[in-house]
C-alpha cells in the first residue's frame, strides 16, 4: 500500500495546543484532557505541541494540565498564524518523532492546517471527530464522527499509516483541570521553517470580545420564529443566568452575532437547560445542542419537528410566552430570596 | 463564458408540463423525428403529479413496447370491489375476472405517480425530446395577431419561441386561464381528492387482501360512510408495500361539510369495514389536488393558433362513480396531440385550422365518447345526491338484515318487509317506476 | 503575464440530504431514496468562481471525480455560466478517501493550468472539509479556507479573502496559485438562464480524464486511502420525554421538579 509503514515505530499521544498573540484556544485543554484519557489507555505518553511566538507560559500550563512533555517552537514567523509555517513546522516534527496519534482542534484554523500535515506524511486524517475510543484488540483509534448532516455516526480507522489523526469539534470533551502539582518536560524545538513555506500574509486579524456560549448552563435560544426580535429572550437569559444563542438562519439575517450560532456549523453545546423559541428543529441545529440535559421547545407551529426533540414543549406565540415565563421566574427567584 | 446559442425556433414544439399528457405528447412528437422540449416546474417528472391511483396503460404500452417491461408500475389489478357504506354497514360486490391475472391484465396497474412519471419521460427523452426541469412557465407569448409564439419562464433569458406550444399543465392549468383560452372550473366542477399512502409491508398487504406477489386490488366506496353527503367517494388501492387510501368529492359540497378534508378522511379509515384493512401502517405520503369533474361541457377548445391542450388542463376527466378515468385520457390526448401537431408542422402550418387534427381525432377517440356519453352525470349526480349517498346505502344494509334476520318468522315475511323497506325508500311503486326510468341512462 | 485567470472549480455530487434519513423500521441510513445532486455549498463555489472571472477575465471550467452520471453536476455548473467541465472517471479512484481525491483534484489543477481552485466549505454526506487544504498541500499552494469574501488583486498576482475566524475574522492576501473554500451562504448563488440550462443539458460535453491520464494511477483508490470506514451507525437519539404542556405556569412546575430552574 502506498504511503504503509511499520506502525510499531509509532509512539506517543499528540496534542496540538491552538494559540493566538499567547492566548490558547480552549479546545487545547479539552483535548489535552481526552490525549491524556487515550495516552493512558495506551501505555503511552501524552506530548504537547505549541508554536507562536512568545509562548512558554502555555508549555507549562499544558503540563499542570496533563502532558507528559511539551514541544514548544518561537519564532516570529509563527505569530500570526498562516497554514503553510504551522504545517510545514508540524511536518517536520511528525517525520522525524514518528508519533501514533495527533489531535488538533477542529477550529477554523486546526481544519485549516491540518491537512498540510496529513497529506505530506501520508498520514489518516479524520475530521470533526465528537467520540474517540481505542478499539480493544488491535489498539487503534476510533474515531467516530456525524455525516449525512448528523443522521448517521462513521467510525473511521487509520489501520497501516501513521500517524491516526483526527481534529476534534470544540466543546465536545471537558477541559482538564490543572493541576500545579503535575511535572513534565519542556523541550525547545528550533524553527525549521523559512520564507518558502508561507505563501500567504496576513493583513489584519480582527477578533472582538469573543462571546463563549460553550460553557453555558443555560441558553436561551432564538430562531426564525424570533423576527429579529430578540429582546424577550435577552430578558429571559438574564433572569435565568444564561446565554442567548441562535441558529444559523438568526445568524444570517444578521439579527445576531455569529459566536452565538449553535448548530452543526455553529457552537456545541450541552447545557443543563436549553430553551428554544420561535426554532423549527431542523437537524443542523439539534446536532449542536441535543446533548443537553433538559430541552425546552416554544413554537407557534404545532408540526414543528422540534417538538419531537424535546423534553416540554408549548404551542404559541413567543411574544406572550417568553415575558410571562421570564416574570414567572423573577418571582420565583424574588420570592426565595 | 462560451456562448450560449439561442434555442428560440429550434424546437418544434414546447410541451409545457412533463406530467403524462406532457410525455406523451412529447414522446409521440420524437418518434416522428420532431425537436421537442419540455418544460417541468418540479424537481423531476412526476414530482407534483398526485392521483388516486389505477392507470390504465394500454396506450403506455403501445407507445413504449418492449421498453413497457421495465415501466414503474405496482400491482396489476386482478381484483375490483365496489361498496356501498352507510355509517355503520357495507354492501359490496367484487369481482375478479381469471383475465385480469393473465397479460396484459386488462392494462390495468396501481402506480406511484413520482417513479412512473420519472420513467415515462426518461421514454421521450430517450426518443429524443429535451426535459428541462425546476422551471416553470408563467406566460404564454404572442405574436401581435395574438398567435401563441413560445412561452416565458421564470429562469433568467426566460422566455423561448416555438412553432405549436402543448398545454400540458395540469388541473390548476394557471397558464391556459391567463392566456384566456380556458375558464376558471366552476366549484361544482371540480373535486378535491385527499389520500394518504401508507406502508405496510408485502406480507400485510398480501394477506390482507389476499394477494399473490404480482396481483393487487382496487376497492371504491361510495355512501354516507365514505365522504358524508358529498357526491363522490372513497378508495384503496394496493401497491406493493404501501396502500393508496383517499376520497375524492366535489368541492361545492367539501365546503359545506363541517369537517376539513383531512378529518373526512379519517372518519372514512375509520369505517368499520375500512378500518381492519388500513389499521397500523406508517404514513409516507399525504397528498390533496384538484379533480376536474366539469365532464364534456367544461372541456375547452382544444386548438388555438399555434397552440393546443391537453390532459387535465382540458378537463379530460372521466368519473361517473363506476369509472374513474384521467390518467390514460390524459395519455391518449397527449398521443393525439402529439400526431396532430407533427402533421401540422411537416405541412408548415400551425394555426388554430391546421392543428384541428387533434380535437377532431379526440372526437373520434372514446375519450370524447366517454365523456359526452356521461356528461349528464354529474347534474344528476348532484339532483340524486340524498337518494344515492344517503338514502341508498342506508336502505340497502337494512333490507340485508332485513332478508337474512335469523329468528323464528318464515322467511317469506323477512322478503316481505325488505322489498316494502325498499319500494317505500324510492317512493312507493309510482317513486321507484319513476327512479327507473330517470335512472335508465347508468344502464347504456 | 497575462492578468486573466484560470479558475477550476471543485464540485461534487452527493445524495440530496434532505431526503437521505433513517429508515424507522430497520435503524439503517436510507440514501437510495435520495436524488444525486450537486453538494448545496458548491453553489457559492461556483458562484465566487463566475463572480472572479466577471471582475478578472479568464476561465470558469468545473470538476468533479465521480462516476459517470456525475457529469450532472457538471452540466449544473456550466448551466450557470462555468465556461467548461471536466470529469474524472474511473474505476480506479473507487474508495478513495480525502487523501487521494485532493491528490486527483490537485492533479487535474495542474493540468488545467490553474491560478485559483474554488471549492464549496464541505459536502453534505462525509462533511469533513479536508479536500481543499489537500489539495493545497499536495501542490504546494497557498490557501484560504472559510472565506466570507473574496478581493482579487491580479496585478499583484495575489487573491485577498476575508476568512471566518472563531470570534472575528482575518483579511489575509495569498499568492497564486491559490486554493479556496468558501463559507456555505457566503454569497447569493445566481440562476442558470433558460437557454443556457438548455445548452448544458444537450450539447455540452465535459471533457473525461482517467487515473492514469494524470499519471496517477497507483496513488487512487482504496489502496491508497489512509483511512477506512469501519462502521456506521444511526446515532443514537437522546430519548426525550415530549411532554407538551398548556400554559407557562405548567412548564415552570415542570421544570422546577426537573431542578432545571
Amino acid at each position: 500500500m502506498p504511503g504503509e509503514v511499520d506502525t510499531d515505530e509509532y509512539e506517543d499521544v499528540w496534542v496540538f495546543i491552538e494559540q493566538h498573540d499567547g492566548e490558547a484556544a480552549k479546545v487545547s485543554w479539552e483535548l489535552l484532557a481526552k490525549g491524556r484519557e487515550l495516552a493512558d489507555e495506551k501505555g503511552e505518553r501524552l506530548i504537547a505541541l505549541v508554536m507562536g511566538e512568545e509562548v512558554s507560559h502555555l508549555a507549562d500550563e499544558a503540563i499542570t494540565r496533563g502532558a507528559d512533555e511539551v514541544l514548544v517552537v518561537e519564532d516570529p514567523i509563527f505569530e500570526p498564524y498562516l497554514p503553510g509555517p504551522y504545517g510545514e513546522q508540524f511536518r517536520i516534527l511528525v517525520e522525524e518523532r514518528k508519533p501514533d496519534i495527533v489531535l488538533i482542534g477542529g477550529s477554523h484554523t486546526g481544519r485549516d492546517f491540518a491537512g498540510r500535515v496529513a497529506v505530506p506524511t501520508y498520514a489518516g486524517l479524520t475530521a470533526d471527530c465528537t467520540e474517540l475510543e481505542i478499539e480493544p484488540d488491535t489498539h487503534l483509534l476510533l474515531a467516530k464522527r456525524p455525516t449525512f448532516g448528523g443522521d448517521a455516526m462513521a467510525t473511521i480507522k487509520c489501520v497501516d499509516h501513521r500517524p491516526q489523526m483526527a481534529t476534534v469539534r470544540p466543546g465536545v470533551f471537558d477541559a482538564a483541570e490543572p493541576d500545579p502539582d503535575r511535572e513534565g518536560e519542556v523541550v525547545e524545538i528550533e524553527c525549521g521553517v523559512d520564507e518558502s513555506s508561507v505563501h500567504s500574509r496576513m493583513i489584519e486579524r480582527v477578533v472582538g470580545d469573543i462571546t463563549d456560549i460553550t460553557d453555558a448552563e443555560v441558553i436561551v435560544a432564538g430562531g426564525f420564529g424570533t423576527d429579529g426580535n430578540f429582546g424577550p429572550i435577552e430578558d429571559l437569559a438574564e433572569v435565568l443566568g444564561g446565554e442567548v444563542a441562535a441558529t444559523r438562519e438568526a445568524v444570517e439575517e444578521g439579527w445576531i452575532e455569529a459566536a452565538r450560532q449553535v448548530g452543526q456549523t455553529g457552537k456545541t453545546v450541552k447545557p443543563d437547560l436549553y430553551i428554544a423559541a420561535g426554532i423549527s428543529g431542523a437537524i443542523q441545529h439539534l446536532e449542536g445542542m441535543n446533548d443537553s440535559q433538559t430541552i425546552v421547545a416554544i413554537n407557534d407551529d404545532p408540526n414543528a419537528p422540534i417538538f419531537d426533540d424535546a423534553d416540554y414543549g408549548i404551542v404559541g406565540d413567543m411574544f406572550e410566552i417568553l415575558p410571562a415565563l421570564t416574570e414567572a421566574v423573577r418571582a420565583r427567584k424574588e420570592g426565595e430570596a | 463564458m462560451t456562448e450560449t446559442p439561442n434555442y428560440d425556433d429550434k424546437f418544434d414544439a414546447i410541451v409545457v408540463g412533463a406530467g403524462l399528457a406532457g410525455s406523451a405528447a412529447a414522446l409521440t412528437m420524437a418518434q416522428k423525428d420532431l425537436e421537442v422540449l419540455v418544460i417541468e416546474r418540479g424537481n423531476f417528472p412526476g414530482a407534483k403529479n398526485v392521483f388516486g391511483g389505477t392507470m390504465y396503460t394500454r396506450r403506455v404500452r403501445e407507445l413504449t413496447g418492449e421498453d413497457f417491461d421495465d415501466a414503474p408500475v405496482e400491482r396489476f389489478v386482478g381484483e375490483k370491489q365496489f361498496s356501498l357504506l352507510s355509517e355503520t354497514d357495507e354492501t359490496a360486490i367484487s369481482m375478479r375476472p381469471g383475465e385480469w391475472h393473465e397479460d396484459h391484465h386488462n392494462d390495468t396497474y396501481t402506480v406511484l405517480r413520482g417513479d412512473f412519471d420519472e420513467w415515462f419521460a426518461e421514454q421521450a427523452e430517450e426518443a429524443g425530446a429535451t426535459v428541462i426541469t425546476q422551471t416553470t412557465v408563467t406566460d404564454l407569448v404572442r405574436d401581435e395577431d395574438g398567435t401563441i409564439v413560445g412561452v416565458e419562464t421564470d429562469r433568467p433569458d426566460g422566455s423561448i419561441r416555438a412553432p405549436v406550444v402543448v398545454l400540458a399543465e395540469g388541473g390548476n392549468s394557471l397558464i391556459s386561464e391567463a392566456a384566456d383560452l380556458k375558464e376558471t372550473d366552476a366549484r361544482d366542477e371540480v373535486a378535491i381528492g385527499v389520500k394518504e399512502v401508507r406502508k405496510y409491508g408485502r406480507e400485510t398487504i398480501q394477506e390482507r387482501f389476499g394477494l399473490g406477489e404480482d396481483d393487487g386490488a382496487a376497492y371504491h366506496y361510495f355512501g354516507k360512510g365514505a365522504c358524508g353527503n358529498a357526491v363522490g367517494g372513497g378508495f384503496i388501492y394496493t401497491n406493493k408495500r404501501t396502500l393508496a387510501i383517499g376520497l375524492a368529492y366535489t368541492i361545492s359540497d367539501a365546503i359545506q361539510d363541517d369537517r376539513k378534508p383531512d378529518e373526512v378522511l379519517s372518519d372514512f379509515k375509520e369505517h368499520p369495514a375500512v378500518a381492519p384493512l388500513v389499521k397500523g401502517g406508517r404514513v409516507v405520503e399525504y397528498s390533496a389536488k384538484a379533480i376536474p369533474e366539469g365532464g364534456a361541457s367544461a372541456v375547452p377548445d382544444l386548438a388555438h393558433d399555434g397552440a393546443v391542450i391537453v390532459g387535465d388542463a382540458a378537463s379530460l376527466v372521466l368519473n361517473n362513480g363506476i369509472h374513474l378515468e384521467g390518467t390514460n385520457m390524459a395519455v391518449e390526448s397527449g398521443y393525439l396531440a402529439g400526431e396532430a401537431v407533427a402533421e401540422a408542422v411537416e405541412a408548415g402550418r400551425t394555426d388554430a385550422d391546421a392543428l384541428q387534427g387533434y380535437p377532431d381525432r379526440l372526437e373520434d377517440s372514446y375519450v370524447l365518447k366517454n365523456l359526452e356519453n356521461y356528461d349528464w352525470f354529474g347534474d344528476f349526480a348532484h339532483g340524486e345526491k340524498d337518494f344515492l349517498f344517503n338514502v341508498l346505502p342506508e336502505v340497502t344494509a337494512e333490507a340485508e338484515k332485513e332478508f337474512f334476520r335469523q329468528d323464528y318468522e318464515p322467511k317469506e315475511t323477512h322478503a316481505s318487509r325488505a322489498k316494502s323497506m325498499v319500494i317505500r325508500a324510492m317512493g312507493g311503486w309510482t317513486g321507484a317506476a319513476k327512479k327507473a326510468w330517470k335512472y335508465r341512462k347508468l344502464l347504456q | 503575464m497575462s492578468q486573466e485567470w484560470n479558475i477550476v472549480v471543485g464540485v461534487k455530487q452527493v445524495p440530496d440530504a434532505d431526503d437521505v434519513s433513517i429508515d424507522p423500521d430497520t435503524g439503517t441510513l436510507n440514501r437510495s431514496d435520495a436524488e444525486a445532486v450537486l453538494n448545496k455549498p458548491d453553489y457559492n463555489a461556483i458562484e465566487a468562481a463566475l463572480k472572479l472571472k466577471e471582475e478578472v477575465g479568464g476561465t470558469v471550467t468545473a470538476v468533479t471525480m465521480g462516476p459517470p452520471f456525475a457529469k450532472a453536476v457538471l452540466e449544473t455548473a456550466v448551466g450557470l455560466g462555468a465556461d467548461d467541465g471536466v470529469l474524472l472517471t474511473d474505476r480506479a479512484f473507487g474508495g478513495s478517501d480525502t487523501w487521494p481525491t485532493s491528490l486527483a483534484l490537485a492533479a487535474i489543477a495542474e493540468e488545467l493550468d490553474a491560478d485559483v481552485v474554488i471549492a464549496g466549505e464541505e459536502s453534505t454526506d462525509s462533511s469533513t472539509g479536508q479536500v481543499p487544504p489537500g489539495i493545497a498541500a499536495h501542490n504546494d499552494w497557498s490557501q484560504l479556507t472559510y472565506v466570507e469574501d473574496l478581493e482579487p488583486r491580479p496585478e499583484d498576482d495575489e487573491l485577498v479573502a476575508i476568512r471566518d475566524i472563531e470570534g472575528g475574522h482575518e483579511k489575509v492576501a495569498a499568492s497564486l496559485p491559490v486554493v479556496v473554500a468558501v463559507g456555505f451562504g457566503m454569497n447569493e448563488p445566481r440562476v442558470a438562464g433558460l437557454h443556457r440550462k438548455i445548452f448544458s443539458e444537450t450539447e455540452f460535453e465535459p471533457k473525461e480524464y482517467s487515473a492514469s491520464d494524470l499519471g496517477i494511477e497507483e496513488s487512487v483508490g482504496l489502496a491508497a486511502s489512509p483511512t477506512s470506514v469501519g462502521g456506521m451507525d444511526t446515532a443514537d437519539p437522546v430519548e426525550r420525554k415530549r411532554k407538551m404542556v398548556d400554559s407557562v405556569d405548567d412548564l415552570v412546575e415542570a421544570l422546577e421538579s426537573e431542578g432545571a430552574i
